[in-house]
């Protein structure tokens, strides 16, 4: 087929279309003078002769027709006017209109928005240089199943695991910024100098360390992140080169992170580090063996690790290698057998998305239902029309309309209604990623980079074009069997609507039942997850409870007795605060962070071989436990009386006495914390475990050291700590007050994560309660959907079947019968799709496994309530249209009959 | 419906149209007055059926249209055979000999044998 004469021929027919046509006029037009002036030569009059010539002509009008047809521009021109027919359609119908595109308006904001969340988060390569070879790696042991990696270790990595071509180490803090504003503490990255060549970056200004700058006493050098260098310094480019105070200490800043530049572990609840410096340490600070060998002491983990692969080279090949390293590590017994030592990778893609993709992957598909209802919806609301129509479309057949150019009609009204639908859902979709950025879990990565680009609006409008197409095609079909001749012999009335008419409506109404049974299964099994979540003793009191974190540098806080001090001076300004209950404050607070182990020596305590005596550690001040509104179990808390020359004192949890002081008194044992020659800690008080890492994971021996005490006990100062304080009000009103003393004691201090106990909590649960919450709406949404749309489907039925009814009425039927009698016709389908939905969620729940906490995907009970909310929102869509049939007026049929 | 027959009609037009222009370039009106003098009125089909005809040849590109003035100082569309087009006469003229010469020869068998 020589396509390019077609499009030859239809281009200009289309562009210039007025012009076409006149030419086609005036052709004809020459065409019939000359054919009337040759039969006026041949002897007609004027009159006849013209006649004559048009006769021959066989119909102007026909022709001109059959010509534009052979243009080939035809279906674009057919395809403009069944639009402005429908526009025109679709506006005689406004409260239709409204409806439809109003669900197809839901339907395709709500995927959108989801849509864009999940680019973002999980299709959007991460910033790095070909992030699929990069890997995380850990170490794990007995009790900890992820942690970190010892300087040992890294030796040996980097020198001897070949699918590791570059292997660097990170750790996290804090520091504080002085100088150019207001005090500021940040979340700073200690890095090895390759680690930005790992991660495949470049600064944006600058540089980023060299050798010479990472290692012990190198010059102060800081490398800014992109944020940091807009918000404080202005986008200064002459900032590189320049000294800013750290920590009191002139710094040179050397380098600009670009925009986005993030290290692995910063996507996360914790929020990310804002500054860089070297990490500047070597084996002989980690108390390591030089080189690939290993110290018999160096096994102190403390780092995170990050490797780029070989080229070729795998994260299974390297966790095969990582094996067989371990197993010598072991047969030459540098790590003890019982100890389980094993390490792994994590590919940093999974790493980052690993935790929320099957939450994000659940939801996503959830909205799929909600538009995949929304198209039901609107099919069941076309249908219906169609019904409506069914006599002015056999009046146009009859007239000559082509059925399929009827059809096409249909169809283009269909699309019409989804792009008016798809337009209002982009709108709804902004307003929906807005919502999403600000309502998302802090641990959901990347989603402040979701928002309405290219690639979301064509996803948009290929929902528009899914959403005409689904909800399109019945009613197009019910058209495109049309007979006019029936449909007109009929005389306008039908006592009842044929059954394969209504068989499709009935089969929608089902599908829509077994969506939202599916959906709201969903939502059910997400409330009973996070109740039974919300439900678990954490251990402590959170609400009323004020908490924020705060920071005692070294430069003005030289040592353990000045910080011990500010505290001393702090806590009893606070308490006097009215409606204060009690201040005390924390090294971490629970559920906000991980907590590591020391070893500790109980005494009377034997481990088992090459096990040890490890303890979560603690370090509070008095008051903590009353603030933090802790259950005693035996003994007293941290007083006032702890101080650093009083007899040392340690508190300790429950799981503690079991694990290492069964069967003996807990009061009066003896532990040293870390190094033998440590001094003694006498035990003075038992605590009630507290879920300190997460809500849902194990509870491991604990111990709380005074604040005072603790420097002297293991040689640590502690430098930053968390403020609790306990409020018989509302915990927030007390920020103001708390901020002004803290400036009147000290005003360069920085405060930071000013949050109370409960969205501290809430922060713990995000996850489960960001896909609770969506799936919840998701659920809701769909319940009215269904309903609208059961309810329109069964309306129109009565409405058909008002004639049948008013016979029935007439016949002695009571309105009791009636409205059983259409309730019952409701009744079938809606069963029908109760089965089929649980049918289906049954088999797709499975895929939250993931996301539940103490409730089988196939949860009886979740199960059993969701059906009968759903059949109860059924009935009730059905209920009132039932009614209508049972009023149902025998006189009117036998007037109209 | 009526399909197969106008499509019968169309070719065999669509020959005598070719055929037509074969000779010189000409507007649709002379077109439709030479086709009834060549066949002496065998064709009794209505004269605008030939525009659709020639507006199908267009897009095939078998003839190509200008406008031109005629003798009478009128304007009017002139038709002109394209490369494409002769060949496709001779095509069809080639097919058409074929296809009636059998027709015949049955026919003579026929009256021969009955």
């Amino acid at each position: 087929m020589a396509w390019f004469h077609h499009i030859g021929s239809a281009l200009p027919a289309l562009l210039r279309r007025k012009e076409v046509e006149r030419e086609m006029d005036d052709e004809m037009r020459f065409h019939l003078d000359m054919e009337a002036k040759q039969n006026e030569r041949a002897g007609m009059s004027a009159d006849a002769a013209r006649l004559s010539a048009v006769r021959a002509f066989g119909g102007v009008e026909r022709y001109k027709e059959a010509v534009r047809d052979e243009r080939g521009a035809r279906w674009f021109e057919d395809l403009g006017q069944d639009a402005r027919y429908a526009w025109r359609t679709l506006r005689r119908r406004a409260g239709f209109t409204f409806v439809a595109a109003l669900t197809f308006a839901l339907g395709i904001g709500a995927t959108t928005t989801l849509f864009s969340v999940v680019k973002a988060v999980l299709l959007t390569p991460l910033p790095y240089g070909r992030p699929e070879s990069i890997a995380m790696i850990w170490s794990a042991w007995k009790g900890f199943d992820q942690t970190w990696l010892s300087y040992d270790e890294w030796e040996a990595y980097d020198s001897e695991i070949r699918a590791f071509a570059d292997v660097g180490l990170f750790t996290d803090g804090s520091i504080t910024l002085t100088g150019d504003g207001e005090p500021e503490r940040l979340r700073a990255g200690s890095v090895h100098a390759n680690v930005f060549s790992i991660l495949g970056v470049q600064p944006l200004l600058g540089r980023g360390f060299t050798a010479e700058e990472d290692r012990p006493n190198g010059p102060p050098v800081i490398v800014l992140s992109h944020g940091l260098w807009q918000r404080r310094f202005g986008s200064d480019p002459a900032i590189i080169g320049r000294a800013i105070q750290v920590g009191g200490q002139a710094t040179t800043v050397v380098g600009v992170m670009p925009d986005g530049f993030r290290l692995p572990l910063d996507f996360g609840a914790a929020g990310a580090t804002e500054v860089w410096q070297p990490l500047a340490t070597d084996a002989a600070q980690n108390g390591a063996a030089p080189g690939p060998a290993f110290s018999p002491d160096g096994m102190s983990h403390g780092y995170y690790g990050v490797a780029r692969l070989a080229p070729g080279a795998t994260a299974e090949g390297a966790d095969r290698e990582l094996r067989a390293l371990f197993a010598h590590l072991v047969r030459e017994g540098t790590y003890p057998a019982e100890m389980q030592f094993r390490a792994f990778t994590v590919p940093v893609e999974q790493q980052v998305t690993g935790r929320v993709r099957p939450v994000l992957l659940v939801v996503f598909a959830a909205v799929g239902f909600v538009l995949l209802i929304a198209c039901a919806n609107v099919a069941g609301l076309l249908l219906v029309r169609g019904e409506a129509r069914r006599r002015e479309l056999a009046v146009r057949v009859a007239l000559g309309a082509g059925v399929r150019r009827l059809t096409r009609q249909l169809l283009t009204e269909t699309v019409v209604l989804a792009g008016a639908g798809g337009a209002l859902g982009v709108g709804l979709a902004a307003l929906g990623i807005e919502l999403v950025r600000r309502a998302a879990p802090a641990g959901l990565p990347r989603v402040a980079e979701a928002k309405l680009d290219p690639a979301v609006l064509l996803f948009a409008l290929g929902l528009a074009g899914l959403a005409a197409l689904l909800s399109g095609v019945l009613p197009a079909l019910q058209a495109s069997r049309i007979a006019p001749s029936s449909e007109l012999k009929e005389g306008g009335r039908s006592a009842s609507v044929g059954r394969g008419r209504l068989r499709w409506r009935q089969t929608l109404v089902a599908t829509e039942v077994a969506l939202a049974v599916v959906l709201v299964v969903g939502a059910g099994l997400m409330i009973r997850s996070v109740a039974n979540l919300l439900a678990i003793d954490a251990g402590f009191r959170p609400d009323g409870v004020l908490t924020m974190r705060l920071s005692t540098p070294s430069t003005w806080y030289p040592d353990s007795v000045r910080v011990a001090a500010f505290y001393d001076d702090l806590q009893p300004r606070i308490d006097a605060l009215p409606g204060v209950e009690a201040v005390g404050a924390a090294r971490l607070l629970p559920l906000s962070s991980e907590m590591g182990d020391w070893g500790l020596v109980v005494e009377g305590y034997t481990p088992p071989p090459n096990e040890g005596t490890p303890g979560d550690w603690q370090v509070v001040t008095p008051g903590y436990f009353e603030a933090m509104g802790l259950k005693r179990v035996a003994g007293r808390f941290v007083e006032q009386r702890d101080r650093m020359d009083a007899p040392f004192v340690l508190i300790v949890n429950r799981r503690f006495t079991e694990r290492y002081l069964a069967g003996r008194q807990a009061i009066g044992a003896r532990v040293k914390i870390g190094n033998p020659d440590n001094p003694w800690t006498t035990i003075v008080g038992v605590v009630e475990n507290v879920r300190h890492n997460a809500l849902t994971s194990e509870v491991k021996p604990q111990f709380y050291a005074p604040l005072a005490q603790f420097a002297v006990t293991t040689g640590n100062t502690m430098r930053g700590m968390t403020l609790v304080v306990r409020t018989s009000g509302d915990p927030k009103s007390l920020i103001p007050p708390v901020r002004s003393i803290l400036r009147s004691i000290d005003p360069r201090l920085p405060v930071s994560e000013v949050r109370t106990m409960e969205q501290v909590v809430g922060a713990s649960i995000a996850e489960p309660r960001f896909a609770m919450e969506l799936l919840g709406l998701f659920g809701v949404l769909a319940l009215v959907l269904s309903a609208v749309g059961i309810y329109g489907i069964v309306s129109q039925v009565v409405a058909a079947r008002a004639q049948e009814f008013g016979i029935r009425a007439a016949l002695g039927a009571s309105p009791r019968d009636l409205v059983m009698l259409s309730l019952r016709s409701g009744a079938r389908q809606t069963v029908a799709g109760l089965a089929l939905g649980t049918g289906v969620a049954l088999l797709l729940t499975r895929a939250m496994t993931k996301l539940l906490h103490g409730v089988t995907p196939t949860d009886p009970v979740t199960f059993a309530a969701v059906v009968a909310v759903t059949a109860a929102v059924a009935l009730a869509a059905t209920i009132a249209p039932a009614r209508r049939a049972g009023r149902a007026d025998p006189m009117s049929v036998l007037h109209e009959g | 419906m009526a399909d197969s027959r106008s499509e019968i009609l169309q070719g065999t037009l669509e020959m005598l149209v070719l055929k037509t222009l074969s000779l010189e370039p000409m507007h649709g009106w002379g077109i439709s007055l030479r086709i009834r003098q060549i066949s002496g009125e065998v064709f009794e089909v209505n004269q605008g059926s030939l525009y659709p005809a020639l507006q199908r040849m267009l897009r095939r590109g078998l003839i190509r249209s200008a406008w031109r003035t005629t003798e009478h100082n009128r304007r009017a569309r002139y038709y002109e055979i394209t490369r494409e087009g002769t060949g496709r006469l001779e095509a069809q003229v080639a097919e058409w000999d074929r296809s009636s010469g059998a027709v015949n020869r049955v026919l003579r068998f026929a009256f021969q044998g009955g």
